[in-house]
């Protein structure tokens, strides 16, 4: 019901008169931007067309703030695991896969959290957390890469700064433009809705195939066998539709089956060339319990 | 007793075969199935869609196979791992009856809390641990070490484009 809402919403505003569309694009800017310091922005948005997806990109800055807050949510939820070394090994491996992306530049945080459900979340600004249940599914250091991969795709690509985006735009079109937002941290709050909910909603469907091809190249960028993400899904394939652990990470992703399809798709024999990829098993940091 | 010393028998002849017992899988598409792991190799049979096989091993981007007809290597993405349906029903129905499935309260043998909608929507920000994740953060040039120890060299591999087929916008 409500993601029709939406979709009209949505459809309403692309169809809207461009002058009045871009009086929400600026209430927008208004909301995710508190300084007006960012030539490289403006000038992106007046080069492009679309405004609905290219409303203003927030600054770094804006971008790990608002990351910061869901993630400080979802920690809220589910605590990170009490194991130092299990914490930085992820980091490490998260990092050095980031590294091989475009936005090596942010300040990367990984974390695994205290909770046996499958599933992994990314916040905007680079913050990428892992469930307990998901790390204990995998086999080796490639594996890890390419679920982290996954993540950092999401991030590099703002799928969900889109979808934040999107949903600010509801609001504001609901309620009839009614005040603009302030600048504070409440605005952050408002943009990301109650608590870590953002991370319940599903994105694009689309999204999450681009998410798992550009996964898959950041895997083999950084020297790990390409194959990881894909084995990662293979096995979460296995687990019974039914399984409460895998019940969130079903409903806001295409099922694996379909994931590896299109992988397939998308790979055919191009990866066929990379020879040397590592999974570096022994490396692996293994749980504890 | 004497017809439960024959299960036990029998039981005990089977055992090593079930613990070595191969791990099935199902073909996702038709496929060539290739006497070595190369996309040039040998064709010597073929899967069909949903055809049932055993794994035998993998080696890079591929799994070496055996099914009813033909046995060879096929693409690791040609084939869902497992068998079919694998996963029971039960298990949500346990996590329903033990509170698990919904309420998210905590499970005795695991002490930990699912993560559904309702409790990522009430969560309130933890700033503790916040402060605890970025405690843990690496740099570049630490990310370059580990890379360096673990002796993984950086590939030049271009973005995978869309596949044509899906490419609604």
């Amino acid at each position: 019901m409500r993601v029709k809402y939406f979709i009209l919403i949505f459809v309403l505003f692309i169809g809207m008169p461009q002058s009045f569309a871009q009086d929400l694009g600026d209430l927008l800017k208004e909301a995710t931007k508190s300084s007006t310091d960012d030539k490289n922005t403006s000038t992106a948005d007046a080069s492009k067309s679309k405004p609905a997806f290219n409303l203003n990109s927030p600054s770094m800055q804006e971008e790990i703030q608002i990351g910061r807050e869901i993630t400080g949510n979802l920690l809220g939820a589910a605590p990170l695991v009490k194991d130092a070394a299990l914490q930085k090994y992820v980091n490490q491996v998260g990092r050095w896969v980031a590294n091989q992306s475009e936005r090596a530049d942010l300040p990367w945080h990984f974390g695994v959290i205290e909770s046996e459900d499958i599933n992994a979340f990314a916040a905007p600004g680079g913050y990428v957390i892992i469930t307990k249940g998901l790390y204990r599914k995998l086999e080796n250091e490639a594996q890890l890469a390419g679920v982290l991969s996954h993540e950092i795709a999401h991030v590099v690509k703002n799928h969900h700064l889109k979808i934040l985006q999107q949903s600010q735009l509801l609001d504001l079109g609901a309620g009839l433009l009614g005040q603009k937002l302030g600048k504070d941290n409440k605005t952050v709050q408002n943009l990301i809705g109650s608590g870590a909910e953002i991370c319940a909603r599903s994105l694009d469907k689309n999204a999450e195939f681009e998410a798992d091809r550009m996964g898959v190249v950041l895997t083999a960028r950084a020297g790990y066998e390409p194959y990881g993400l894909p084995e990662v899904l293979q096995t979460i394939g296995q687990t019974g539709k039914d399984e409460s652990s895998v019940a969130l990470l079903f409903k806001t992703h295409p099922h694996p089956d379909d994931r590896l399809v299109k992988l397939d798709d998308a790979i055919g024999n191009r990866l066929d060339t990379i020879k040397e990829g590592q999974t570096l098993s022994q490396r692996f940091y293994k749980l504890k319990k | 007793m004497k017809i439960n010393k024959w299960v036990l028998f029998i039981s005990i002849l089977f055992l090593p075969g079930i613990v070595l017992a191969a791990e099935m899988g199902t073909a996702l598409k038709a496929d060539n199935i290739r006497k070595e792991p190369y996309s040039d190799a040998q064709v010597t049979g073929s899967l069909v869609r949903g055809e049932k096989l055993e794994i035998l091993s993998k080696q890079g981007a591929w799994l070496k196979i055996k099914t009813a007809q033909a046995g060879g290597w096929v693409r690791l993405l040609s084939v869902k791992r497992g068998t079919a349906g694998s996963g029971s029903q039960t298990a949500g129905l346990q996590d329903l009856a033990s509170g698990r499935a919904g309420t998210g309260q905590v499970v005795a043998t695991t002490g930990v809390r699912g993560l559904n909608e309702e409790e990522l929507k009430s969560a309130k920000y933890n700033a503790a641990e916040v402060k605890k994740l970025e405690s843990y953060t690496q740099t570049a040039k630490q990310g370059e070490q580990f890379a360096k120890s673990g002796a993984l060299k950086p590939v030049k591999v271009v973005y995978l484009p869309e596949p044509q087929e899906g490419g609604e916008k």
